[in-house]
């Protein structure tokens, strides 16, 4: 007997145990490196304590009072300090949170943001076009006006990208309702759904929207 | 039987059109380099190193990357968002700006729109709501803007070698100021270039008051101002010149290459093509002239003569005119130049039938008599005040620059300019105070040297060839330190004011709303009057004329020979040589790249017994320079073509030491005999991009004369090519029919050959909106250059001239290959065809097919796009396009300096260390960092277009119809729309992107546009009957077609022919079908 008993179940194990492996890496590459897990849940620390909670949310500022290039350009700046300054010059003007702010606003320097939403280098994602017909802010950033502290919520994977692309009635509303984060077209969550299809549908013939998915829509 | 396609039959008959000499004597280097899909060593490692040592370092390399995913690779890199601390009115991060500013020229300036994004300028474009204009630059205005972002600039202020501050430095010209106010400027002296300012004209008057015993000299080594000498010495008043090709029927140039080498050529070459629309009423262009240059490529007869023979032709022709005239003043003998006296007769009678539609030129390089002879033409054929208009112009004070007395010269004032490079002096006055763009030659020679400024950094003000005065509006801060040229004299004229912008502020004048107007338009609408005076200097030129047509032949021979000095189509007058997109850009019509060279005809090379790459010494008047000989078809016999401005000896490290330095034998005078050259027994390779990317002789380019044209507007179609399509249709429907109907644009382009002149302007806007990056002449040599767009230039030569025992006699063996015809003098008479060749975007794109990954796909408006990221560089793509349009980053070109860009053995991140560290290490610590040192590096970065990905080795890259501009352009429409469907973009709302090239182009030779629209322009050039495919017989629908070429020669000439190349396609239609 050239082989003993146990290589019998050789065969068997080495499957096992392959399949056990692969299906380990694939995890594995799936939760630490793409974007879903990767970029999702980032929430790094402000070097000042904003809260959308309180801006957005509870005072109902409009998201374009602050970010007001978001409509012009591809990128949704964020505001200079003296923006700020217009209530807070009388609102909380000793408070010592925003001892920075005041620094930047009266010697003009910079307050170092740590950037959340980023898009990699080859990906030309332009906001205008999106704001301006109909896809609110919210099926990107989520639900911002009520975090405290800005979170990544969706994943920014090119396949996030495709799915709305693919079916943007399923996404579109009222250009008038873009900043408006909590709007639905209904209280009605039924209701909503279908409404959703139905008017998104007539609002994407309406205003022709392309949605493209070629390569040239985003990559130059 | 059955039918066999050959679908792109090469001729059978040997080609006309070529493009080289090698080309047309089928050389087996060039047949050889030909049928590689890339050339020889593009893509191979070429070293006794091979690919064994190259595992080893990759396998060591690819550890290295494995150790560093743990760490440098999964980082999150952490970018910070820093706001302004006041939000800024009327600027929006992201969102491109654009300032209205100009160029200056030596007698002019191009007015610009500047693009700016965050503060820093990317392209620059023409001022298309100048008036007249068409929104196109020159070749230089769109490579200026490298110039900018030069790490070799001068950055400091600098005496005797050593940095001193700002405060010293400016101190020294307030005292230099209070020194020479003492004695009324005893001793000083200024040496500058010409300038149209009006503000350094200013305070060139106030220097003057307060200093006048100073001197002041305008030097420049290529002389454009001999047109407004001429009309002033010959008028009697001083005006200036401006021709109007499109008004003229018939133009003569007399060695004047206005569509090249002529200061303002990009306006030359609008209204030149104006006048040259395909059909009744074209313009005709006869030129005379020596060098092969882009006027004879265009004209429609031309005289191949030497150019110290030009005075006495031009005398004969005058002496015609005057005849025709009955204005003869006496009797003059006739003037015999040793040329086809029924080519003159000819011309004269072309010229004398369109009186006051003629326009007579000619060039810079010939001697004042010339100018005087071919206003006296003008004046004489009732063109002046129609064709020619003279405007009103400041007199220019002369001061010959011999005058210059370096022994009493106590401080010489130098601006601009690098006289210690092309100006040769001897004596050396005791200080000498320099304001320069670069360190070189001349900063360092003198004692005090001062940084300037760009022209986009800076107030100045400048008035245009048609005399509008512009502003020079900066678009950035200086990068460096660094003065203008008004700052500077302000200083040492002790001017009150001492700012560029107070001093330009103060020459306009006028209300603040009218300088908020000029500002925001780029150009005051005041232009000086014209005026139509007497022939004022008649008898000087009577005199001249007598002179002339009595001057002494100079008969050049072999012994000797006459030297040419011209203004190169690149680096200018050396100006541009530390310029890489210039020096990497092929000459018009060399197409040689990073050198110069002697130029000779095929003739005198054969009688010298020289030959390409021979290194020879040319001596004349006792002086000495050496170059490589490159035989160029279409030159004067006997005669050395030299371009001037290379042989940089402190250029930078991109044009140091590039070309020879034909200074060294330069008097001032353009044209000279009595030269001998002596061969050294070296060679000299040279990078010549003519054999690059060649189509292998099919009909690419078509062309008809005009007669010709007007009978059958359709001779460019396939059937007079024997190229007919194969009536085959595929299997397989073409997906972009589906996404064609429902996508709001189908693009397409134009390119019309009547138009194009091949001033290679295009070829630079690309490289500057695209981020194309330079590669160098070792790369260049490997056929690795990476322009998306090039120019092919296609000769052809008469067949009917051709020797009996050639490739082209049709009782001889008609694939023969003969060497010997490359020697044959008629291949000298040449004819050319440039045609710009780009991406073609065919609908049925044979890349894609091929591609293994989907990286080159098409988008639903027709675009053939390349997905950078997709791309894993197998080059299938570029192997299987018939067009040779696509380029691969065979390196990290953007990340490699120049010197890393050669040999044999590549440095890599382990063998090569940057500013004293390790690559590897500095990779470890930002993956971005190259082979670039850090201040090279900041400045690449702050060059480039934001809009337009970098592209990283092994990627695979193309013309993308600028698809960032398309992006835009729909973009902007779609955010107007808002909630509404207009989206679509229409020429008739002015919402269709130009592409770079086009936006650049002076002739208006490409036409980009909706083709699914029929009202759109390129909707209508498609349609007429000359619009052609490229290789449309391989059913790959491009869709960029082309307009043919009609050439429109004078039937009663000598030298009347249909264009040589035509006989091909009588010969190709003769056998077509064969199966």
């Amino acid at each position: 007997m050239i082989f003993p008993k146990w290589t019998n179940s050789l065969p068997l194990v080495l499957l096992v145990g392959a399949a056990l492996a692969g299906g380990g890496v694939a995890a594995g590459v799936t939760i630490y490196l793409t974007p879903k897990y990767t970029r999702a849940g980032y929430q790094p620390v402000q070097p000042v304590p904003f809260s959308h909670k309180i801006h957005a949310g509870q005072l109902g500022v409009d998201c374009r009072y602050c970010h007001n290039g978001v409509e012009k350009s591809w990128f949704s700046n964020l505001p200079g300090a003296s923006t700020c300054m217009n209530c807070h010059s009388v609102v909380l003007k000793e408070d010592p949170r925003l001892a920075l702010v005041r620094d930047s606003a009266s010697n003009n320097v910079p307050i170092p943001w740590v950037q959340v939403h980023i898009t990699p280098d080859y990906v030309y994602f332009n906001h205008s076009v999106h704001v301006t017909r109909g896809i609110s802010c919210v099926e990107c950033h989520g639900r911002v006006d009520q975090m405290d502290e800005v979170r990544h919520v969706k994943s920014f994977s090119m396949s996030f990208c495709l799915d709305c692309h693919r079916d943007p009635a399923a996404h579109i509303r009222p250009v008038d309702k873009v900043t408006n984060l909590g709007w639905t077209w209904s209280t009605n969550g039924v209701e909503a759904d279908h409404l959703q299809t139905v008017e998104g549908k007539k609002m994407v013939e309406h205003m022709r929207v392309e949605s493209l998915q070629s390569c040239s829509a985003c990559h130059r | 039987m059955k039918k066999i396609f050959n679908y792109a039959p090469a001729p059978t008959t040997g080609r006309r059109y070529w493009r080289s000499l090698d080309d047309l004597a089928e050389t087996p280097e060039f047949k050889d380099w030909l049928h590689r899909e890339f050339p020889a060593g593009a893509s191979q490692m070429e070293d006794g190193q091979s690919r064994r040592n190259f595992l080893k370092i990759m396998s060591a390399s690819f550890a290295f990357a494995g150790l560093a995913m743990g760490g440098a690779g999964c980082r999150r890199p952490e970018e910070k968002l820093e706001p302004f601390g006041q939000q800024q009115d009327n600027y929006t991060f992201g969102d491109a700006q654009y300032f209205a500013t100009a160029m200056p020229t030596r007698t002019g300036a191009i007015p610009l729109v500047v693009k700016s994004y965050e503060g820093r300028p990317v392209k620059i474009e023409g001022n298309s709501l100048y008036p007249g204009s068409n929104g196109s630059t020159d070749r230089y205005a769109q490579a200026s803007i490298l110039d900018l972002y030069d790490p070799d600039r001068a950055r400091h202020f600098k005496h005797d070698g050593k940095v001193v501050s700002r405060e010293e430095a400016l101190n020294f010209l307030d005292e230099l100021s209070k020194k020479f106010a003492a004695n009324s400027g005893e001793g000083l002296a200024f040496l500058a270039e010409s300038s149209t300012s009006p503000s350094r004209a200013r305070l060139q008057n106030l220097i003057a008051q307060k200093f006048p015993k100073a001197q002041w000299f305008t030097y420049d080594a290529i002389d454009s101002g001999i047109h407004q000498r001429a009309a002033t010495q010959a008028f009697g008043q001083s005006v200036k010149p401006v021709f109007h090709y499109d008004k003229a029927k018939v133009i003569l140039s007399l060695d004047a290459d206005f569509l090249g080498g002529e200061d303002d050529s990009h306006n030359h070459i609008r209204k030149y093509a104006a006048s040259r629309k395909a059909g009744d009423g074209m313009s005709r262009l006869y030129a005379v002239e020596s060098l092969f240059t882009l006027t004879g490529a265009g004209a429609d007869h031309r005289l191949r003569v030497a150019a110290s023979e030009l005075i006495r032709i031009a005398a004969a022709i005058q002496w015609g005119c005057a005849n025709g005239l009955g204005m003869m003043p006496r009797a003059l003998l006739e003037p015999k130049p040793a040329v086809d006296p029924q080519w003159i007769a000819e011309c004269v009678k072309d010229l004398l039938a369109n009186k006051g539609k003629c326009v007579v030129v000619a060039g810079q390089r010939q001697p004042l008599v010339v100018h005087l002879m071919a206003n006296a033409m003008n004046f004489a054929l009732g063109n002046i005040g129609k064709t020619v208009e003279l405007l009103k112009a400041a007199e220019v004070p002369e001061n010959d620059i011999s005058n210059l007395d370096t022994g009493t010269t106590d401080t010489l004032v130098i601006l601009g300019g690098n006289p210690a490079y092309n100006l040769n002096w001897s004596a050396k006055p005791k200080t000498i105070v320099r304001i320069g763009y670069y360190e070189d030659e001349t900063a360092e020679k003198s004692g005090w040297n001062f940084p300037s400024t760009h022209y986009l950094e800076t107030w100045g003000d400048a008035k245009t060839s048609d005399g509008k005065l512009v502003p020079v509006q900066p678009l950035t801060q200086p990068l460096f330190d660094g003065l203008t040229d008004l700052e500077f004299l302000a200083r040492i004229a002790g001017s009150s004011q001492t700012s560029a912008y107070d001093l330009v502020r103060t020459t306009f004048g006028g209300s603040d709303e009218a300088w908020k107007n000029f500002l925001f338009n780029g150009f005051a609408l005041e232009k000086p009057d014209s005026v139509t005076p007497f022939l004022a200097g008649g008898i000087t030129v009577a005199k001249a004329l007598g002179k002339a047509s009595n001057a002494k032949t100079a008969s050049v021979s072999k012994d000797n020979l006459e030297v040419i000095f011209y203004r190169d189509a690149k680096v200018d007058d050396g100006r541009y040589s530390n310029n890489g997109w210039m020096q990497e850009l092929p000459d018009p019509i060399t197409k040689m790249t990073w050198d110069n060279a002697v130029l000779i005809s095929r003739k005198t090379a054969k009688e010298l017994g020289v030959a390409n790459g021979d290194i020879v010494e040319i001596s004349l008047n006792g002086k000495k320079v050496s170059g490589p000989i490159w035989t160029q078809p279409g030159m004067a016999d006997y005669s050395l073509g030299l371009a001037l401005g290379y042989g940089r000896e402190r250029a930078g490290r991109v044009g140091t030491g590039v070309g020879f330095n034909a200074y060294k034998i330069f008097s001032g005078k353009y044209i000279e005999t009595g030269a001998t050259i002596s061969k050294t027994g070296a060679t000299y390779t040279l990078a010549c991009t003519q054999h690059h990317w060649s189509m292998e002789g099919r009909p690419a380019v078509r062309e008809a004369n005009l007669e010709q044209f007007l009978k059958e507007p359709d001779f460019a179609q396939e059937k007079f090519h024997g190229v007919e399509p194969p009536m085959v249709q595929s299997l397989y429907p073409n997906p972009l029919d589906e996404a064609k109907k429902t996508a709001l644009h189908q693009w397409g382009m134009t390119v019309d050959l009547n138009a194009c002149v091949g001033c290679g302007t295009c070829v630079i806007a690309c490289q500057s909106e695209n981020n194309i990056p330079i590669v160098g002449k070792d790369q260049v040599l490997r056929g690795r250059e990476m322009h998306w767009m090039r120019i092919d230039r296609y000769f052809t030569s008469d067949p009917k001239r051709k020797d009996n025992k050639s490739l082209f006699n049709p009782t001889a063996d008609e694939n023969q290959t003969d060497e010997n015809q490359q020697f044959a003098e008629w291949i000298d008479d040449v004819q050319a065809v440039n045609q710009p060749m780009l991406c073609q975007m065919c609908e049925a794109a044979p890349c894609e097919s091929v591609c293994p990954v989907n990286a080159t796909v098409h988008d639903q408006e027709g675009l053939n796009v390349m997905a950078y990221n997709r791309c894993i560089g197998t080059r299938y793509c570029s192997n299987n396009c018939p067009y040779k349009v696509r380029r691969f980053n065979f390196l990290d070109y953007n990340k490699r300096p120049l010197t890393e860009l050669k040999g044999t053995m590549y440095s890599t991140t382990l063998t090569h260390k940057t500013d004293g560290e390790w690559d590897l290490k500095r990779w470890w610590n930002d993956p971005n960092s190259g082979m670039r040192t850090e201040d090279e590096w900041d400045l690449i970065k702050l060059s480039k277009n934001p809009d337009v990905t970098v592209r990283m080795r092994g990627v695979m890259e193309k013309c993308t119809y600028c698809t960032q501009r398309i992006e835009h352009a729909k973009i902007s429409q779609k955010v107007k729309a808002g909630a509404s469907g207009d989206v679509r973009l229409s020429e008739a709302a002015g919402t269709i992107p130009k592409t770079a090239c086009q936006q650049a182009c002076p002739a208006g030779a490409i036409v980009f546009g909706d083709v699914s629209d029929p009202n759109s322009t390129v909707s209508k050039l498609k349609l007429l009957p000359q619009n052609y495919s490229v290789l449309g017989e391989l059913l790959t629908k491009p869709r960029t077609t082309y307009l043919a070429r009609i050439r429109n020669p004078n039937p009663a000439m000598p030298d009347y022919h249909d264009p040589f190349s035509t006989e091909e396609y009588d010969h190709a239609s003769l056998t077509k079908g064969n199966s």
